[in-house]
């Protein structure tokens, strides 16, 4: 009867295990169905980590935004309204520290600082980590650096899919050939 | 050693010294005795068998497989997991050995954690390393307590300090406090506490009682953010806590080797007094210290929690006679505070009581007779005049006596005890 319980008990965290990874590949896959695409203009940078592998750091371009609001702490968050340009990159519209009600799509960014003395304020997405394979990483990095000496425009961008505040790093591209094909 | 008793066994039968059951059941509890051993042999290596296993699908799959479809890659994240799943179901419903339920929760215990980690690769899900460990160890815990697995907790606990560290220490994270670690720790504490009253003799709880020191020893820093000052007072009392743990006669009374707690303790307080006895540290250092700080409450908490200990040690009279070492961290806090004002008063009590813990533990070596303790209490000694040496301005000659004086002292105390301990020797000889 004890190992019946024991065993019931067990099966409940084995579902839980399942659960979770199961749940963070639903959430991600319903961003990808249902949400808009924008591209980001960015520059990737090397680390990796132990259990995950290695990946590339994203460095967006759209970290920052002139507002008269000067209220913001570190690791505030802030709601960053979007919108896209002729070329489907990604534009901030506004910024809020509230969800809004319009209909924009928004995503969730942390504040780094505001600068007081030139009213701008600076702030980290969460979306900034793609995993690579461990052999092209660091070509990854490097593919960047000599496409951006090449031409004269920034040419490295992520495709985000957003939806509800939710973001989905999907891909990572180089003149529009995506990173893990270029540096091959 | 057993197989001479055991070949004695028909000879002390017909002899009729013993009966013919006590003889069965000598032989009985020595095949028992064998078999338990070579279990035992049969657990470790599984554990490290299930341990490398995992490890290496962890480093297998960060490698990153970009060739692979999404639909493959997930299937191999749920791969091991529902595997390791399947198995650790198996050995509770047939109540397998404890063998199979070490070795298949140890394989179990790497497969989330590589089912997370794949899946966040797949879908660039954001989130540090401390989330990632976070969430893996939560799913882990009830593990330890469903097959009351010792590989389990230890991993827990490894990996909580992993999460902890990784959280506090890392770079851009002076906001960041593992709170959660409190909560962790006391989880897994009744487990501990099981263990101490079950099997408090066994290899794994000596174990435990090293475990649980070093990771509050390392993590406590993690909860020092601007107020560094106080960090030095947070660790005397956390090691004057561990002094105290170690002196309650449940673990007082164990070989030495088996106390992590006093260890910790007494040479946690030695070498952060022995850092506190230079001068400039009471100027430069702990000068103005911000009251009323998240480390200030921190100490506060750890000074309350080691006064209810101390306390309550008096009122089972646990404590006989007087030891410096379990009273250090009340000194300390008194002249701590006094040193936010004066820097002399603070250096030279700190100094006088490190000489006194010197001649406290050499006391303790010679009543205990253990030569180990003996040259501890000298080295506590010699540690002091060395830090000595570094303050230029003593006289050279005074610090040359000092040093000619102590080693003296080391041949000197050695050499009595040895004299005193060759009659008793001879005597138990005879």
């Amino acid at each position: 009867m004890k190992t019946l319980y024991i065993f019931i008990i067990f099966i409940i965290v084995a579902v839980a295990q399942l659960y979770i990874p199961a749940q963070m590949i639903l959430d991600q896959e319903q961003v990808l169905e249902t949400g808009t695409a924008y591209k980001f203009r960015t520059q990737p940078i090397d680390p990796s980590d132990p259990f995950r592998g290695k990946y590339i750091t994203l460095n967006y371009e759209l970290d920052a935004f002139a507002t008269k609001d000067s209220d913001w702490k570190r690791n505030d968050e802030v709601f960053v309204y979007l919108k896209k340009d002729e070329l489907g990159f990604a534009k901030i519209d506004k910024l809020s520290k509230h969800k809004l009600e319009s209909g924009n799509d928004y995503v969730i960014a942390k504040v780094t600082y505001y600068n007081s003395y030139s009213e701008i304020l600076r702030f980290n997405y969460n979306f900034d980590r793609f995993y690579m394979n461990e052999d092209k990483a660091y070509d990854a990095k490097v593919a960047h650096r000599e496409a951006q000496r090449d031409s004269s425009s920034n040419t490295t961008y992520a495709v985000v899919y957003i939806s509800n505040g939710n973001a989905v790093l999907d891909n990572v591209l180089i003149n529009d050939i995506p990173i893990s094909k270029f540096v091959e | 050693m057993n197989s001479k008793l055991i070949k004695e066994l028909p000879e002390l039968v017909t002899n009729e010294v013993i009966s013919e059951d006590v003889a069965i059941n000598i032989e009985r509890y020595y095949a028992s005795k064998t078999e338990n051993s070579s279990n035992r042999l049969f657990m470790v290596f599984g554990v490290l068998g299930s341990l490398l296993i995992g490890l290496g699908i962890i480093l297998i799959l960060a490698h990153n497989w970009d060739s692979f479809t999404k639909t493959t890659k997930t299937i191999i994240a749920f791969l091991p997991l529902i595997i390791g799943q399947f198995i650790v179901g198996f050995s509770i419903l047939n109540k397998m050995s404890q063998v199979w339920k070490e070795s298949s929760g140890t394989f179990l215990f790497f497969a989330v954690g590589s089912s997370i980690a794949l899946v966040s690769q797949i879908y660039n899900i954001p989130g540090d390393l401390s989330d990632y460990l976070l969430t893996w160890i939560v799913l882990c815990l009830p593990l330890v307590y469903l097959l009351k697995s010792n590989a389990l907790a230890i991993l827990y606990m490894v990996f909580l300090t992993y999460y902890a560290t990784e959280l506090g220490y890392g770079f851009n994270t002076t906001d960041k406090t593992p709170w959660l670690y409190l909560v962790g720790v006391a989880l897994v504490l009744p487990y501990y506490i099981q263990l101490l009253r079950h099997n408090a003799n066994t290899n794994i709880t000596s174990i435990f009682n090293w475990i649980l020191p070093l990771s509050l020893t390392i993590v406590l820093g993690a909860f020092v953010k601007q107020n560094d000052e106080f960090g030095f007072l947070m660790y005397i009392i956390l090691f004057g806590l561990f002094y105290n743990i170690g002196k309650v006669p449940f673990f007082d009374s164990q070989k030495l080797r088996r106390n992590g707690f006093l260890i910790f303790g007494s040479l946690g307080t030695i070498i952060l007094l022995l850092n506190t006895s230079f001068r400039w540290m009471w100027e430069d250092v702990f000068n103005t210290p911000d009251l009323f700080t998240q480390e200030f409450y921190i100490a506060l908490v750890l000074f309350v929690i080691t006064v209810i200990v101390l306390a309550y040690s008096y009122s089972k009279h646990w404590i006989k006679g007087f030891n410096l070492f379990q009273y250090v961290f009340i000194l300390f806090t008194i002249l701590f505070f006094i040193g936010m004002s004066n820097e002399i008063i603070p250096t030279l009590f700190v100094n006088i009581i490190i000489f006194a813990l010197g001649l406290v533990t050499v006391k303790i070596g010679t009543d205990k007779f253990h030569f180990g303790i003996l040259n501890y209490g000298l080295l506590i000694i010699t540690a002091l005049v060395v830090c000595r040496f570094f303050d230029t301005n003593m006289s050279y000659v005074i610090r040359g006596l000092l040093f000619v004086g102590v080693g003296f002292g080391f041949f000197l105390t050695n050499y009595i005890m040895l004299k005193k301990q060759n009659p008793r020797v001879i005597q138990q000889g005879k």
